[in-house]
C-alpha cells in the first residue's frame, strides 16, 4: 500500500498535470481545512465555513502541495482549533493551522513532515508596566491563550498564574480581549505574534520574549490517509527547491529565534 | 476650500462624531477621503448610509484630486448591500475591497468606510462584510469580525512616538567645522549647530545645498559640491511676497523659510510621492499639534503644522532625498521643532511645483 502511494507520488511530481492524482474526498480537489485568522500564516474572508479569500504562508504552502499533486485546492474554515484534530469526522483531506506535532496528537491524527519549527512567544498589551521579563513576572498578570494550544498548556503547567487565565476559541477573540485590556499578555506561536506586531506596531506592547518549545508544525490527516505519502513527497520538494524558504521570507520575515528566552 | 473640509484628527473626530452633532435635515452626507496624513470630509448628495458609502466608493472628484485628496479604496469596488439595525450598519462590499496586501492601505480603507458610515445620524458602528463574508485577520490591527466604531479606527495608541536611536558623536575636525560654517552662512544649518562633528545633521544640510544647486543628492561634500559651495550665495525666494512665509519647492524637495526678502533657512524635506502629490497652491497654516496622530496611516507626526486639509509639515525619522510621503512635508528631527516655532497659525505656505 505504502509502496503504491510512493509510486503515485513520484508520478505526480514528474507529470503533475496528466498523472492520476491521489484520491481525495472530492475527486480532483485537495480540500484543506484552516482555522483563521493567524497573522502571517492564514488570514482571509469566510462565510460560514466557506473561504472567500485567504492569504498567508500556509495558504501558499497548501496551494503548492496541491499543484504538485495535480490537484486543485479548496479551503474550508473550521471555527475552532480543536475541530482540526478530529479529521476522521471532517469533509476535508488535510488540516493546516500551525498544528504542532505532539505524541498525544499523534494518537488522533497522522502528521506530514514538518514545514516549520518555532517557539512560543509572549506579547503584552499596550500599557503593561512594568514590562514582564520572566515567567515569574507573568504569573501576576492576566495571561491568555487559545484553547487547546501549546500556549494554553504552557500557561497552565509552566507559568501557573496567580490570576485566572483566559482561554478563548480563536485569535480574533484573543485580540479583542487584549485590546479591551481584559488580558495583559498572550502566549501564542512566536511567529504569529511577531507578524501581528509588525503589521500594526501601535496596537501592541512589546513582544517580550520566547518560551523555547521547538515545536514542529505539520499538516494533519485522518489516520491511515493515503494522502500522507504523496503530500510528504511534495513538501520535501517544496523545501528542497527553495520554495519554502521564499514563502517564509515573504510572510514571516523576522527570525523569532533571536528573541530573549523567558525563564 | 479648507472651510468645507473638517480634518479629523482623533480629537476632532471625537468631538464631531456623535450622531447628535449631525445636522438633522442634512441633504448631504459626509464622505471620509484622505489628504496627506489625515482624513478629510467632503460633502456628497444624499442622507443615507448607502448614499454615503456610494459616495465614498466613487472616490474624489477631479477638482478634489488636484488638491491632493485621494482614497485608499480600490477603484470600482462594488457596494453589495447596506442595512442598518440598532445603530449597526452592515455594509457588504465586493471582494475588491480586500485587494492588495499593503497594511497601511488596508487599514486606511477600513477607517474611511467606518468614519463615513458613522457620520450618518444614528449609525454608531459598522459590521463589515466582504462579498457577504466576515474578514478574519485581513486588516492589520483592526478586528473587523466585530462591529467597528469610529473610535476603533481613530484612537491613537497610548504610547509615545519611538525615541530616535542614540547616535555616537563623531570626533570633531577643522574641515567639518569649516564646511558647517559655510552651510550655516548660507542658511542650510543654524549657527548653533556648527560643532565640527560630522553626522546626519551635516549630511542633511549638504543634501539641501545639493538640491538647491541641482547637484547629485548624495550628501557628500565632494569636489563638485565644494566648488559650488565656494561661490554659492544664500538662496532667494522664488516668488514675491512679504513677511514671514514658507515656500515648498516640490522639484527641489526643499522648504524655504522666508522673512521679508531674506531666506532665513533652507530645509531638506521630502514631500508626497507620486500618487500622493503635495497639492501646489497658496495655503496658510491653520492647525498646529505638537504630537499629531495620523488616523488613516497609524503613525505619530511630531511637530505638525497643517496647512491644507491633512497636509502638514511634520517631523519624520526618514527624510530621503526624493519625494516619499503620503502628501505631507517631512522635516528632519533637528529642524522640526524649530520650523514649528517659526510657523504660527496663519503663516502663508506656498507649494510650488517648478521653482527653476
Amino acid at each position: 500500500m505504502r509502496a503504491l502511494a510512493v509510486t503515485v507520488a513520484i508520478a505526480a511530481l514528474a507529470l503533475p498535470a496528466s498523472a492520476a492524482p491521489p484520491p481525495t474526498k472530492k475527486p480532483g480537489v485537495l480540500t484543506v481545512a484552516l482555522e483563521m485568522p493567524s497573522a502571517g500564516f492564514q488570514v482571509g474572508i469566510v462565510r460560514g465555513r466557506t473561504v472567500i479569500l485567504a492569504r498567508g504562508l500556509e495558504i501558499d504552502l497548501a496551494a503548492q502541495v496541491a499543484k504538485r499533486l495535480g490537484l486543485r485546492v479548496r479551503y474550508l474554515n473550521e471555527p475552532a482549533f480543536s475541530k482540526l484534530l478530529k479529521p476522521g469526522l471532517g469533509d476535508w483531506d488535510l488540516a493546516v493551522a500551525q498544528i504542532s506535532v505532539t505524541p498525544d496528537r499523534s494518537t488522533k491524527v497522522d502528521f506530514s513532515t514538518p514545514y516549520l519549527e518555532a517557539d512560543q512567544g509572549v506579547l503584552v498589551r499596550v500599557g503593561v508596566k512594568p514590562v514582564p521579563r520572566s515567567l515569574a513576572a507573568l504569573r501576576k498578570l492576566v495571561v491568555c491563550a487559545k484553547r487547546g494550544t501549546t500556549g494554553a498548556g504552557i500557561v497552565t503547567s509552566r507559568i501557573k498564574p496567580t490570576r485566572k487565565p483566559l482561554f478563548v476559541a480563536n485569535l480574533s477573540v484573543l485580540l479583542y480581549d487584549l485590546f479591551a485590556k481584559r488580558c495583559d499578555a498572550v502566549v501564542l506561536d512566536a511567529p504569529t505574534l511577531a507578524a501581528l506586531r509588525r503589521e500594526a506596531p501601535d496596537r501592541y506592547g512589546p513582544l517580550v520574549g520566547r518560551i523555547p518549545t521547538r515545536e514542529r508544525y505539520a499538516m494533519a490527516f485522518e489516520q491511515g490517509s493515503p494522502l500522507r505519502t504523496p503530500v510528504n513527497a511534495a513538501l520535501k520538494a517544496i523545501a528542497r527547491d527553495g520554495t519554502l524558504a521564499r514563502l517564509r521570507q515573504r510572510w514571516l520575515g523576522a527570525d523569532t529565534a533571536k528573541l530573549p528566552v523567558l525563564r | 476650500m479648507p472651510a468645507r473640509l473638517c480634518v479629523a484628527a482623533a480629537l476632532c473626530a471625537a468631538v464631531v462624531l456623535p450622531p447628535a452633532a449631525a445636522a438633522p435635515r442634512a441633504a448631504t452626507v459626509k464622505v471620509a477621503l484622505l489628504q496627506g496624513e489625515q482624513v478629510v470630509y467632503v460633502d456628497r448628495p444624499g442622507s443615507t448610509v448607502a448614499a454615503a458609502v456610494r459616495g465614498l466608493l466613487a472616490g474624489p472628484t477631479a477638482t478634489e484630486k488636484t488638491q491632493g485628496i485621494k482614497s485608499q479604496l480600490p477603484a470600482g469596488t462594488p457596494l453589495r448591500g447596506v442595512s442598518v439595525r440598532g445603530g449597526v450598519a452592515t455594509i457588504d462590499v465586493g471582494i475588491k475591497f480586500a485587494s492588495g496586501s499593503r497594511a497601511e492601505s488596508l487599514t486606511a480603507r477600513v477607517a474611511q468606510l467606518v468614519l463615513t458610515a458613522t457620520r450618518v445620524p444614528n449609525v454608531r458602528s459598522v459590521r463589515l462584510l466582504v462579498k457577504g463574508g466576515t474578514p478574519l485577520g485581513l486588516f492589520p490591527g483592526i478586528l473587523a469580525s466585530f462591529p467597528l466604531t469610529a473610535k476603533n479606527v481613530t484612537a491613537p495608541p497610548r504610547m509615545p512616538p519611538p525615541a530616535p536611536a542614540p547616535q555616537q558623536p563623531k570626533p570633531p575636525s577643522a574641515a567639518t567645522r569649516a564646511l558647517q560654517q559655510r552651510l550655516a552662512d548660507l542658511g542650510y544649518m543654524r549657527a548653533d549647530e556648527v560643532d565640527g562633528r560630522p553626522g546626519p545633521r551635516t549630511t542633511s544640510a549638504v543634501v539641501a545645498f545639493q538640491k538647491w544647486s541641482g547637484l547629485a543628492r548624495d550628501g557628500v561634500a565632494g569636489p563638485a559640491t565644494r566648488a559650488a559651495l565656494s561661490s554659492a550665495t544664500r538662496p532667494a525666494p522664488t516668488r514675491p511676497g512679504t513677511g514671514r512665509r514658507v515656500e515648498v519647492l516640490l522639484d527641489r524637495q526643499l522648504a524655504l523659510v522666508i522673512d521679508g526678502a531674506r531666506v532665513t533657512r533652507t530645509l531638506d524635506v521630502s514631500s508626497g510621492k507620486p500618487g500622493y502629490d503635495t497639492p501646489a497652491g497658496s495655503w496658510k497654516v491653520f492647525r498646529k499639534e505638537v504630537r499629531s496622530w495620523s488616523v488613516p496611516y497609524k503613525v505619530w507626526l511630531p511637530w505638525a503644522s497643517y496647512f491644507v486639509g491633512g497636509v502638514a509639515f511634520h517631523e519624520y525619522p526618514e527624510v530621503p532625498p526624493t519625494a516619499a510621503s503620503h502628501g505631507c512635508v517631512r522635516v528632519p528631527r533637528w529642524d522640526a521643532q524649530w520650523l514649528y516655532t517659526q510657523t504660527p497659525t496663519g503663516t502663508p505656505v506656498t507649494v510650488i511645483g517648478r521653482s527653476r
